[in-house]
């Protein structure tokens, strides 16, 4: 029975027997744990407040699978209506190529306009003068810490949250008070020590707070400091020689636990709201003097269809737009949201810890813009794995900083494969 | 075929005196039938096999000389250029050595570990069926299950494996322990089949060798020694080939059990991820086809080297 | 076709202290393969949270069935047992006829270039979709296939293995059972659907059964080509796509289960078959 079942779809795929007469809106996104829960109850809301479009959402495991799916879809010209990427992958992705872009008028019939955005943020999106993706959050790198470890070593100021450290060695301090006080057996703070997402943007952090830079505004040379990276590996490295963190060890089951620090992206707010922990939140610790975390955001974007028009792309506009515009639930998952309305709304500034670290957006370390960087891009695969070792101590960090140097030197006079540009030709850069 | 006739079919066995004495009738039906036919029954298998096989591969040689991106649009012509920087490519080497050092790992500890569960199986008397199928099983879960199944077992804190022995290992997130797991899951997952050939071939040793030692006064350990090991040497050299083509092509366990990455400080990464990477994640599939020609090229010389030694040895009238 | 491995019914004999030991070896290394999989069946019976505990433990305290509930209401497991049974089937079908009808063409007919083509199809045994899956790939997406059944099965429709197993087979056919019937006015065709195939059912199971259990399996090859997770099968879907809550470790392990064991189950009946198909098959490549 299956078997001439499956004949009948040959070609065509099981569900698409499934018939519909409403408007069919496939989604495509990478969000899991909480993320995916709360863009479920999203998905759901807007299902009630439309009930003509039939929203068909897929979420694909995060990370490479998910971009390069996407980018075979697109290729192949079988992209879903709507999909979901990081702000930093987009210039890479190949505007006009496998992205489609909004139609502006269209966002704004169903309430979505620029003026509700940080300007900077929405100037990501555009290229070549279109816009290519529209921004749902900003999410920053984060220092959590357990007030009620905090407490017992007097690291508390009276307001509740954490003494603020403007030094590596304040820093290295604070850590020492709450190793004291903690419970034994654990680590003192979970860092990620051998994920080489988490460390590269750590690293992209600290090296911002440092001032550090990447190439010149041509893209034609690399500017990176070899010596303030090698000052930023030594200071991850110490976690681990001076023995606060047990590498390999689960990060967030730590602190549930009882560690007193996790540096954890905002999406852990959940996690650790929902184990009822008495906790804060704050940017990473400006430890190089001046205040920078590493953020990113998610952004919409229509995956290129050679026919894309009609009701279903309408219906896609209106989903995004929805989303976008009802973005506290979404707030709920630790983001900020990038509809600034929604910032001001009370119900916005009553959550914690997130009113805790709302400013990080005006502090943000990101990648270069160039057409390797952004999420799990080619530059952070490159770069994620040598931060990890110099970290995990298999390799030097001043070592570490020349590779580095190397490879940002190689990239930056490589093509990017779709247009045949270097960086400093514009490959694909607005 | 190297091996005895017990291995293949009775038919064939019975067959060959019985070839002679028709050889003449043959030659007379074969022309009067025209057999010139012959080449439809070939014809549907050639279609497929040249398009999906022979294609693939002219065209990956193509695509090796040309900037070709995933997109499918025109691509230009560079030359050796794509070839040049492969061989010049750390990570390259990185991927080959993890693959190469997966496949020393895998294929002794295989080998021996099949052949005892075979003599095992073999030498019990009671309730074959129940171990055959509690060391075939795992065989027939899919790779990624299987891997499912280890990545679980092997996470730090939440996994039976440290539990179990005592351990506090970082097995999946320490480079010097990442390709050991996946070497434990490989052994758990696929050495059924090797299990399989070995037990195959040891029930095909004629009884009467060993009655014979036996009334020669020969041990257990003598018989096995003496009679089992030489009987199975051609299995081997046939368990081993196989294991090396297919440890070299290691990419399913490695990419599942790391969370599709390529493991702590790229540990885990093998050349076929490493491939699929450049094409599929950096879009470069001109690069990509270089590498795959690259690994063909590897690959043809291993299965070459077999034959060589094969008929190396048939000469040598072993 | 006598089988390679045969069950053989040696009379009951008496325990022996050797047959004890071997027993008790036996156990407790059936025990070790055994485990991990009723480690998931133990596991795919806890909640989530139990299943994530430190420490862990065999035993679920609570039972529950929340995993297999969830599996079915939330995932797409359904449409990808659906696609899995379709390629597997489709694969099995078409590799069966063609692989057949070469193997025979191969050993007993005639025709130019064959032994040419006999040795090009041979260096087809170094070719798969890990060594050349790039290339692969871009001649699929060329056909317009990305994402379609038949780009997940034609290219798993050409195994030089089964088509030299099947080969070797008919190589072994007494020619005079062919020449009697071709005296009798048969014609080729008519020899082969009569009197070659039913000779060869044995072999042919054999190269059936390896091939659903392979195309069951296959992972890299349905990874490449289907993005669409509603198109996905079993193996790609269960490892590339997370439902919306995160690694969720209880219903991870039932959903493995539940691709592996219409395989487990089928091999528990047919043993005796699969076992020979495999070993078979594998003897082949001799």
């Amino acid at each position: 029975m299956a078997g001439s079942f499956g004949f009948a779809a040959l070609g065509t795929g099981a569900d698409a027997l499934a018939s519909n007469a409403r408007t069919r809106v496939r989604y495509w996104n990478l969000f899991s744990g909480g993320d995916g829960a709360n863009m479920i109850a999203m998905l759901d809301a807007f299902r009630t407040a439309d009930p003509d479009i039939d929203v068909k959402d897929s979420t694909l495991q995060w990370g490479n699978p998910f971009y390069t799916k996407l980018a075979m879809a697109a290729a192949g010209n079988r992209a879903p209506d709507l999909g979901v990427m990081h702000m930093g992958r987009v210039t890479g992705f190949s505007p006009g190529r496998l992205l489609d872009p909004w139609d502006v008028g269209l966002l704004a019939k169903y309430g979505v306009r620029e003026q509700d955005f940080n300007p900077k943020l929405w100037q990501r999106g555009i290229i070549d003068g279109k816009l290519y993706a529209l921004p749902l959050d900003i999410h920053v790198q984060l220092c959590f810490y357990r007030k009620d470890v905090l407490k017992k070593a007097d690291l508390l100021g009276d307001d509740g949250r954490m003494i603020p450290v403007t030094s590596t060695d304040e820093w290295f301090d604070v850590l020492k008070r709450a190793k004291a006080v903690q419970k034994k057996g654990l680590q003192t703070i979970g860092l990620w020590t051998n994920d080489q997402n988490f460390q590269w943007w750590f690293f992209v952090a600290f090296y911002t707070q440092l001032g550090g830079r990447w190439f010149n505004d041509d893209n034609t040379e690399v500017l990176f400091d070899t010596d303030k990276a090698t000052q930023v590996l030594e200071f991850l490295r110490r976690h681990v020689t001076d023995g606060y963190v047990i590498p390999g060890a689960p990060t967030g089951e730590q602190f549930v636990n009882g560690a007193p620090f996790t540096w954890e992206g905002n999406w852990s707010v959940p996690v650790f709201s929902g184990a009822k922990l008495d906790y804060g939140a704050t940017p990473l610790p400006p430890v190089f003097g001046s205040q920078a975390t590493h953020a990113e955001s998610h952004a919409f974007v229509l995956p290129h269809q050679s026919d894309r028009g009609g009701a279903t792309n309408e219906g896609a506009h209106e989903l995004a737009a929805y989303v976008v515009k009802h973005a506290l639930q979404w707030a709920a998952g630790g983001h900020i949201p990038a509809y600034t309305p929604t910032l001001s709304t009370a119900a916005y500034q009553k959550l914690t810890p997130q009113n805790e670290y709302v400013g990080a957006m005006d502090h943000q370390a990101t990648e270069p813009k160039v057409w390797f960087a952004g999420s799990t891009g080619v530059l952070a695969q490159d770069l994620g794995p040598v931060v990890v070792s110099s970290t995990m101590g298999s390799a030097r960090p001043d070592k570490v900083a020349g590779t580095m140097k190397s490879h940002l030197t190689k990239l930056l006079a490589s093509k990017n494969p779709m247009d045949g540009r270097t960086a400093a030709q514009g490959g694909a850069v607005a | 075929m190297t091996t005895s006739a017990h291995m293949t079919t009775g038919a064939q066995t019975a067959v060959a005196p019985a070839r002679a004495r028709t050889a003449t009738a043959t030659a007379t039906v074969r022309r009067r039938q025209g057999f010139q036919h012959g080449g439809w029954f070939v014809a549907p298998f050639l279609a497929l096999f040249a398009l999906f096989v022979i294609w693939p591969l002219l065209r990956g040689v193509y695509l090796s000389f040309t900037d070709a991106n995933i997109s499918g649009d025109d691509a230009s012509f560079v030359g050796l250029d794509n070839y040049r920087e492969a061989l010049n490519d750390p990570a390259m080497w990185d991927a080959l050595g993890n693959s190469a050092y997966f496949t020393l790992l895998v294929v002794p500890c295989i080998t021996v570990l099949a052949l005892l569960l075979a003599l095992l199986a073999h030498n019990i008397e009671r309730g074959k069926w129940l171990w055959r199928l509690c060391f075939f099983v795992p065989f027939l879960l899919p790779s990624t299950v299987a891997a499912n199944m280890f990545q679980w077992l092997f996470t730090q804190g939440i996994g039976l494996i440290n539990e179990t022995f005592g351990l506090d290992t970082p097995w999946l997130t320490d480079k010097s322990y990442a390709m050991l797991a996946i070497v434990i899951e490989t052994l758990w997952w696929t050495v059924g089949f090797s299990f399989l050939l070995y037990l195959a071939a040891l029930q095909g040793i004629p009884e009467h060798l060993y009655e014979a030692a036996k009334l020669d006064g020969a041990n257990a350990w003598h018989r096995i020694v003496h009679i089992t090991l030489p009987m199975l040497r051609n299995i081997t050299g046939l368990v081993i080939a196989l294991q090396i083509l297919a440890s070299l092509q290691l990419f399913d366990q490695a990419v599942v059990m790391m969370d599709f990455s390529p493991g702590p400080e790229l540990a885990t990464r093998s050349f076929v991820q490493y491939t699929l990477e450049q094409g599929f994640t950096s879009y470069r599939v001109g690069y990509a086809s270089a590498m795959s020609i690259i690994f063909f090229v590897i690959i043809a010389v291993v299965a070459l080297a077999r034959m060589w030694l094969l008929r190396n040895r048939e000469e040598s009238g072993r | 076709m006598t089988t390679a491995v045969q069950v053989r019914k040696s009379p009951r004999r008496p325990w022996t202290p050797s047959q004890i030991v071997l027993t008790l070896i036996g156990v407790a290394v059936s025990a070790v393969f055994v485990a991990p999989i009723a480690a998931a069946l133990l596991t795919s019976f806890k909640s989530e949270a139990e299943a994530a505990a430190i420490p862990p433990h065999w035993l679920p305290q609570d039972w529950t069935a929340q995993a297999w509930k969830g599996l079915w209401e939330t995932g797409n497991i359904t449409n990808w047992f659906v696609n899995s049974l379709v390629v597997s089937v489709c694969v099995t079908s078409v590799v069966l006829a063609v692989s057949a009808l070469a193997g025979y063409g191969f050993a007993r007919t005639e025709f130019r270039g064959k032994t040419v083509l006999m040795g090009i199809v041979m260096g087809g045994l170094m070719i798969s979709p890990a060594v050349l899956g790039v290339p692969l790939f871009t001649t699929v997406q060329q056909m317009g296939m990305v994402d379609t059944y038949w780009g997940m099965i034609l290219p798993q429709c050409a195994p030089a293995a089964m088509v030299y197993i099947l080969y070797k087979f008919f190589q072994g056919i007494p020619r005079e059972l062919e020449e009697a019937a071709f005296i009798d006015g048969a014609g080729r065709w008519r020899v082969f659907f009569t009197i070659v195939v039913p000779l060869a059912r044995p072999s042919l199971a054999a190269v059936g059964i390896f091939t659903f259990i392979a195309s069951w399996n296959n992972f890299l090859w349905p990874y490449m080509v289907t993005n669409n997770p509603d198109l996905m099968t079993m193996p790609n879907g269960i490892a590339t796509v997370m439902n919306s809550y995160g690694i969720q470790w209880a219903q991870l392990m039932a959903g493995g289960l539940m691709a592996g064991l219409p395989l487990i189950v089928v091999f528990v009946f047919f043993q005796r078959q699969i076992v020979a198909g495999v070993a078979h098959t594998g003897l082949a490549g001799q």
